[in-house]
């Protein structure tokens, strides 16, 4: 399929509407040229019939005066009176010689020749053609066109008067190719004579005259076909007065006669071709004139289409074009004004008109590309209003609103042209700043706090605010914007935690501590979603080798980070506050693990660690207490392992708590221990049962080690001193095995017996291990925490 | 040409001229019509006639011989004065008396005596629409008839007559009719054309 496009569907238009014109006048001129040549071949042929007729009267006109002229001489009246017929026909035949005619009679008054100039030939015999003296005495004299001798011949007869008519003189000339040449001269056609006696003479060529012989036409006027071409044809009978046939046959060559009117058709076909190729030129050019400006529409069309709000449409007419190109242009500006407004409500905080996050990055990362040139650092600030959720709980949303609004008045107001203040989303906002150096950014950072100095008043309302700001500098502590505010959003929630007004980025807290903020919004539905589970490790009676306890340690099946360590969640369910939602989850999971083991005939305790805010639920030992008579489990079959640190953390509140569980008969141990700073008078008021060495003690434990040994040594002394069972955690090596069982520890923890593993695998070690139920049938029925006692 | 056929009528009166006979002529053309100037002339059948006692005269003027029609007794001279300022050439190619007069103006010299009898016509070379004709007779009866077409033959003796009449404006003559003749006769031609 070609290309349709306006311009050639016009100019095609055009073409084909000339083509039809100029076909129509060529057909136009070609049948009137046709009808024109035939009426004027017959006009011709009529003139030729009359010139013809007109000729052979002239002729005859002329004899007949020569005659006349002989029939006034009075020697020759005198002749013919005297009737000296040897003399007369002498001056006949001088006189025949004279007027050019083939034949002269005298006849005389009784119709009878009297002599002639053929030879007397018809002296003494009748006239032969009588009517012609009747005629001549009626008229004077006579003409006619008669056949004679076998030809065809015109006559005339003149009387001779002395004074009164005493004889009739007679002369012809014959019709002959003479005649009919001097037609054909004169009017450029064919002449022909066809008389019953002679035959045909003709102007024709020899071929043409042969069919005109054969064809001789019937009507008066046909067309007839002789030799190559059509003739058109009008034959005329001539009046004869012996009643002999003799016709006049004009012919006109019609394709000789059509040469003109061909020359003309091939003239005007010639201008029409020219007129056509003009047509065509102008057609170019007029639709070109059209398009042109249609494409640079459809060009304007497309800058409006890419963007380009700016350049107008330049087409400067008046027609319906130019009016188009006029709508476009408003059109074009109408749609950047809209577009403008819309790019600023994309790129602008609605309530308080501020930049949002989106112009934000944008201008950030603007900053960062020119600071590359320029040199200048760039930083930024990310603010977050302190307690801002509480004042929009107490005191509406209107209030916060109009709160927020007034933030973001104040923190532009502080700031410099050149800096950028944007509203993030919620109570969060940000500014963009560039200055030479951290100090100056402190100073930026120092004036931005400013804005929270006066109380804000909000119609009867006065209210202290305050935001906590974290800086990031561009180059310190990030390479791109989008790190740099990600770190500033670090550097803010330091400064949160710190309630220290702002803080910087401090370098190494990377975006893991993000991840870390993501997790603890995610903490929160673990448990709803079931994404937790417990391993367990065993706890190994040095002694009697056999596993006595079995530490329950959470792990978290996060959907996108996989399965994931306690240590890496729990600090994050610490702060985010939802340490005693895991810890009961777990606690509850590991008694019924327990209480399902015991049942099967195990004889096994269950571990479980608590978090130091775990002691702050003064419910908590109510909750386990519930729990265990429900699982109908003995408590001493729960043991809650609390690290040192903990315990220091809040000594009174903690105590309450433990004793208030150790009382409930629940199993005590201090976990890492070591690793805090612990008093030992502190330890000795804590109402606990067991000790458990921290790994960093025992996991390089060898004979060679002599720190380790006499740390791992004086603690077991010092637990056994204090009534404690000592666990050692962290056992790898046989070696270290060894050394415990010498050192007399209680239970050893670690890869050497066995890692963590999940209830089901934890199960089939415990039937498999020789520490398990594959070990001596002698340990079975033996209470596991029954050698420590409590 | 024109023959006049003469026919000789016994008159059974042979009385000498004791009392003159005078035959009446009327001369019609075939649709009642008189003819004029036809020449009537009757000839006696059995006697001789008398010779002519006097001549003629065939004047030339206003170019056109006067009279048209001049009948003589043969043997009558007949003299062409030429009245007109122009010279004519009188001439005449009938066998009765061919002759001419060339050019001349007033009378010509001699007269021309027509001493056969038959029609002359009379042309003049130079003028062609002159023409007249001289009716030339062998007797002395003659007369040319009135515009009514009629003519009297007088002072006839009394006898047989074979009367004739010619015209100028037919071939066909009339028969002749005999006549005889005491005091009167009265004769009717016809002309046919």
């Amino acid at each position: 399929m070609a290309v349709r496009t306006f311009q050639a569907r016009l100019l095609w238009l055009i073409v084909a509407v000339l083509v039809l014109l100029e076909a129509g006048t060529l057909i136009s001129v070609y049948f009137t040229g046709r009808d024109t040549l035939l009426q004027s071949v017959d006009k011709e042929l009529g003139v030729g019939a009359n010139l013809f007729k007109g000729s052979l009267d002239r002729r005859a006109q002329g004899l007949s005066r020569n005659l006349r002229i002989l029939t006034y001489d009075f020697a020759f009246r005198a002749l013919v009176a005297a009737g000296d017929v040897p003399t007369i026909s002498s001056a006949l035949e001088n006189q025949a010689k004279r007027v050019d005619a083939g034949a002269v009679l005298l006849v005389g008054l009784d119709g009878n020749v009297t002599a002639d100039t053929l030879e007397g030939r018809l002296a003494g015999r009748r006239f032969p053609f009588p009517a012609m003296i009747a005629d001549a005495r009626k008229n004077g004299e006579a003409s006619a066109t008669i056949t004679f001798d076998n030809k065809p011949y015109q006559f005339v007869i003149v009387p001779i008067r002395a004074p009164q008519t005493i004889a009739w003189l007679c002369a012809g000339f014959e019709i002959d190719e003479t005649a009919l040449a001097e037609v054909r001269r004169l009017t450029s056609l064919d002449v022909s004579l066809w008389s019953s006696a002679a035959g045909l003479i003709s102007t024709l060529a020899p071929q043409e005259r042969n069919d005109l012989l054969a064809h001789m036409p019937r009507a008066p006027q046909t067309t007839i076909h002789l030799g190559n071409a059509e003739y058109e044809t009008l034959l005329q009978p001539l009046p004869t007065s012996d009643r002999s046939s003799i016709s006049v046959v004009l012919q006109r060559n019609l394709t000789e006669a059509a040469k003109p009117f061909v020359a003309l058709e091939l003239e005007i076909f010639g201008l029409s071709f020219v007129m056509l190729l003009a047509a065509v030129v102008a057609a170019i050019i007029f639709s070109r004139s059209v398009s042109r400006p249609l494409r640079v529409l459809a060009e304007g069309a497309g800058r409006i289409e890419h963007g380009d709000y700016v350049s107008p449409i330049a087409i400067e007419q008046e027609d319906e074009i130019g009016q188009l190109a006029t709508a476009f242009n408003q059109m074009q500006s109408a749609i950047g004004a809209r577009e403008e407004q819309i790019i600023h409500q994309a790129t602008h905080d609605a309530l308080t008109g501020l930049p949002n996050r989106t112009l934000f990055l944008d201008r950030l990362q603007q900053s960062i590309a020119t600071s590359k040139r320029s040199g200048e650092s760039v930083g930024m600030i990310m603010m977050d209003v302190d307690r801002f959720k509480e004042i929009n709980d107490t005191l509406g949303h209107h209030f916060g609103d109009q709160l927020l609004i007034e933030i973001g008045r104040r923190l532009a107001q502080t700031l410099r042209e050149s800096d950028t203040v944007a509203r993030l989303g919620g109570d969060e906002f940000a500014v963009k700043f560039t200055a030479p150096t951290a100090r100056h950014a402190t100073e930026v950072a120092a004036r931005a706090g400013t804005a929270f100095d006066a109380p804000f008043v909000l119609g009867d309302v006065s209210i202290d605010v305050n935001a906590s700001l974290g800086i990031a500098l561009y180059g310190m502590h990030a390479n791109d914007a989008e790190t740099l505010m990600k770190r500033a959003d670090i550097a803010m929630y330091d400064a949160k935690k710190n309630h220290s007004g702002f803080a910087f980025y401090e370098p190494g807290r990377d975006e893991h501590s993000l991840r870390r903020l993501a997790l603890m919004m995610e903490l929160r539905q673990a448990v709803a979603r079931d994404q937790l589970e417990l391993h367990f490790q065993p706890k190994v009676d040095v002694r009697r080798e056999r596993a006595v306890h079995a530490e329950a340690l959470v792990r978290w099946n996060h959907p996108r980070h996989g399965r994931m360590r306690p240590d890496e969640f729990i600090p994050l369910a610490e702060q985010s506050g939802n340490i005693g939602l895991i810890t009961k989850w777990v606690i509850r999971r590991a008694i019924a693990y327990c209480a399902e083991w015991n049942r099967g005939g195990l004889d096994l305790s269950v571990a479980v660690n608590l978090s130091a805010l775990d002691l702050f639920d003064t419910e908590l030992p109510t909750f386990i207490s519930g729990l265990l008579s429900e699982a109908g489990l003995p408590p001493s079959r729960l043991v809650l392992e609390i690290t040192e640190s903990a315990v220091m953390k809040d000594t009174a509140y903690a105590l309450k708590i433990l004793r208030d569980l150790k009382r409930r008969g629940i199993i005590l141990a201090i976990d890492d221990f070591g690793t805090g700073y612990s008093s030992l008078a502190h330890l000795k008021r804590l109402p606990v049962d067991e000790l458990k060495i921290d790994k960093s003690f025992v996991q390089n434990l060898t004979e060679n080690a002599t720190d380790d040994l006499v740390i791992v040594r004086s603690t077991i002394e010092l637990g056994h001193n204090m009534g404690l069972v000592v666990i050692a955690e962290g056992v790898e090596t046989l070696e270290s095995w060894h050394i415990l069982k010498r050192l007399g520890c209680d239970m050893g923890q670690g890869y050497f017996m066995s890692p963590p593993l999940p209830a089901t695998e934890f199960r089939e070690w415990l039937r498999r291990s020789t520490w398990g139920e594959a070990g001596s049938a002698v340990a079975q029925g033996v209470p596991a925490s029954g050698t420590t006692g409590t | 040409m024109r023959l006049v056929a003469r026919l000789l009528i016994t008159s059974l009166l042979a009385c000498p001229p004791l009392a003159a006979a005078t035959i009446e002529v009327a001369v019609h053309d075939g649709r009642g019509g008189a003819v004029h100037d036809a020449v009537v002339y009757a000839v006696p059948e059995s006697r001789p006639v008398p010779p002519p006692k006097r001549t003629a005269v065939m004047e030339q003027k206003n170019r056109a011989f006067i009279p048209h029609v001049l009948p003589v007794q043969t043997g009558t001279a007949v003299r062409f004065p030429n009245l007109d300022d122009v010279q004519h050439h009188v001439y005449s190619f009938s066998p009765a008396k061919p002759f001419q007069l060339p050019l001349y103006k007033g009378n010509p010299p001699n007269a021309v005596v027509f001493d056969k009898p038959g029609v002359v016509t009379l042309g003049c070379n130079i003028h062609d629409q002159m023409s007249a004709f001289i009716v030339v007779v062998d007797t002395p009866y003659f007369e040319k008839t009135a515009a009514n077409g009629r003519a009297a033959l007088r002072d006839l003796e009394p006898g047989r007559y074979s009367v004739h009449v010619w015209t100028a404006d037919t071939d066909r003559e009339p028969a002749p009719k005999s006549v005889t003749v005491g005091e009167r006769a009265d004769l009717t031609f016809t002309i046919g054309r």
